[in-house]
């Protein structure tokens, strides 16, 4: 039942009708063919490593998961509990599919997996990203990255 | 996620975003994206589904050689879901014991402690088992507490709101969403190791039958009637799902 559909009416309507900044358009940035591409995860899971911080609410921070952690020391500080988190103890692969995306590396259907892959936590209103989202940025040209998967929760 | 992909794009990094509420991605307009219809939490649509997440993630990195956007596109498929399990199945994962009886007054604080650790003690058989078959993956550790020290901090709060935070430099609202979550979190773990055990299932077993959810639901109704809105604000929308709200008592 966490079906967006499925929920109680006053709650479906805060979630579908919440405010949201308007961006208008923005232009697609061209790159090489997928199979020269270097691909990062970027989640909004709140996930990240044991030893880190756990996620706050209202800061537009994020937290950095190199390719080489042990992926099962990631853990979910989310503040939100009204999503499904069953599927994330099951299989990380859910919220954050790194192991599909080495298997993609290894077909040669990407070019290569980024050294870095970001953590945000989505309940954090888009706006309080925008300064961080820059330096991150910064970061993802630095790792070569010339694509980004972007995975909500 | 939407204004992240507008903020990437314009400074220069092609993205390409899964969607779970169509609706606000038709509003934010970001660059590339692919609405799923799988359930929230899920992005990639099932767990241990291998052969399904890579076509989802195929579907939407092949997105990135586009630049015709905004673009919003449709994944087709729905996520496979769980089987049925058998009622000598279902006896697996649910709790061990219903304490429930036994624990008719919350305020006999010292009899619902002990009840909820031998619930604990109950199913940590699973919560190993559970931990064992991920090769060691476990979800709890938001703070160092063990799952008995947070019952006894969550205890000693309901029974004293003028108590100091129990989680050092944090205040007592955080101390108390992370402490729940990590509590539902160890239940949750010895749940799945059935891992055929849907998430509605587990959700109503927490909440509707074992003392952790009782623990929880008790701390909710305490932080909601206070006057500090920041605790209040964490007992109203952080420590129940809308979806279980029919268990508030």
């Amino acid at each position: 039942m966490v079906f967006l559909k499925d929920m109680p009416e006053a709650a479906y309507e805060r979630i579908v009708n919440q405010e949201l900044p308007e961006y208008g358009e923005t232009d697609c940035v061209a790159g090489p063919p997928l199979a020269e591409r270097r691909i990062a995860i970027i989640t909004t899971a709140g996930l990240h490593r044991r030893e880190d911080t756990a996620f706050k609410m209202g800061v537009g921070e994020y937290r950095i998961i190199p390719d080489d952690t042990d992926m099962n020391d990631l853990i979910m500080s989310h503040i939100s509990n009204n999503f499904d988190r069953t599927g994330f103890q099951q299989d990380l692969n859910i919220v954050f599919p790194i192991e599909r995306l080495r298997e993609l590396d290894k077909a040669d259907e990407i070019g290569s997996v980024a050294a870095y892959h970001y953590a945000f936590m989505g309940a954090t209103p888009p706006t309080d990203q925008a300064a961080v989202a820059k330096d991150l940025a910064g970061l993802l040209k630095g790792d070569n990255v010339t694509g980004v998967i972007l995975a909500g929760v | 996620m939407g204004g992240l992909a507008h903020y990437l794009e314009a400074e220069g990094i092609p993205t390409a975003l899964i969607s779970l509420i169509r609706g606000h991605t038709e509003r934010m307009k970001p660059p590339r994206a692919l609405f799923v219809p799988f359930p929230l939490g899920r992005p990639f649509g099932a767990p241990n589904a291998p052969d399904f997440q890579r076509k989802v993630l195929s579907t939407v990195l092949a997105l990135l050689e586009r630049q015709d956007g905004p673009i919003l596109e449709d994944f087709p498929d729905k996520a496979p879901g769980p089987q049925e399990l058998s009622d000598e199945e279902m006896e697996g994962w649910t709790c061990p014991i219903n304490f429930s009886s036994s624990v008719d007054d919350l305020s006999d604080t010292e009899k619902f402690s002990k009840a909820i650790k031998q619930e604990i003690a109950l199913l940590r058989p699973w919560y190993e088992e559970s931990v064992a078959k991920q090769n060691g993956r476990r979800l709890d550790g938001l703070t160092e507490f063990s799952t008995e020290e947070i019952v006894d901090h969550l205890v000693a709060y309901a029974e004293d709101q003028d108590t100091p935070s129990f989680l050092e430099g944090e205040n007592m609202a955080r101390a108390i969403k992370l402490t729940c979550d990590d509590l539902k979190h160890f239940y949750y773990q010895a749940a799945l190791a059935k891992p055929a055990a849907t998430y509605e299932d587990i959700d109503n077993w927490f909440f509707g039958e074992s003392l952790g959810g009782t623990l929880i639901l008790e701390i909710r109704k305490i932080l909601i009637g206070l006057e500090d809105p920041v605790l209040k604000r964490v007992g109203l929308i952080n420590l129940l799902p809308h979806a279980m709200s029919h268990h508030a008592t």
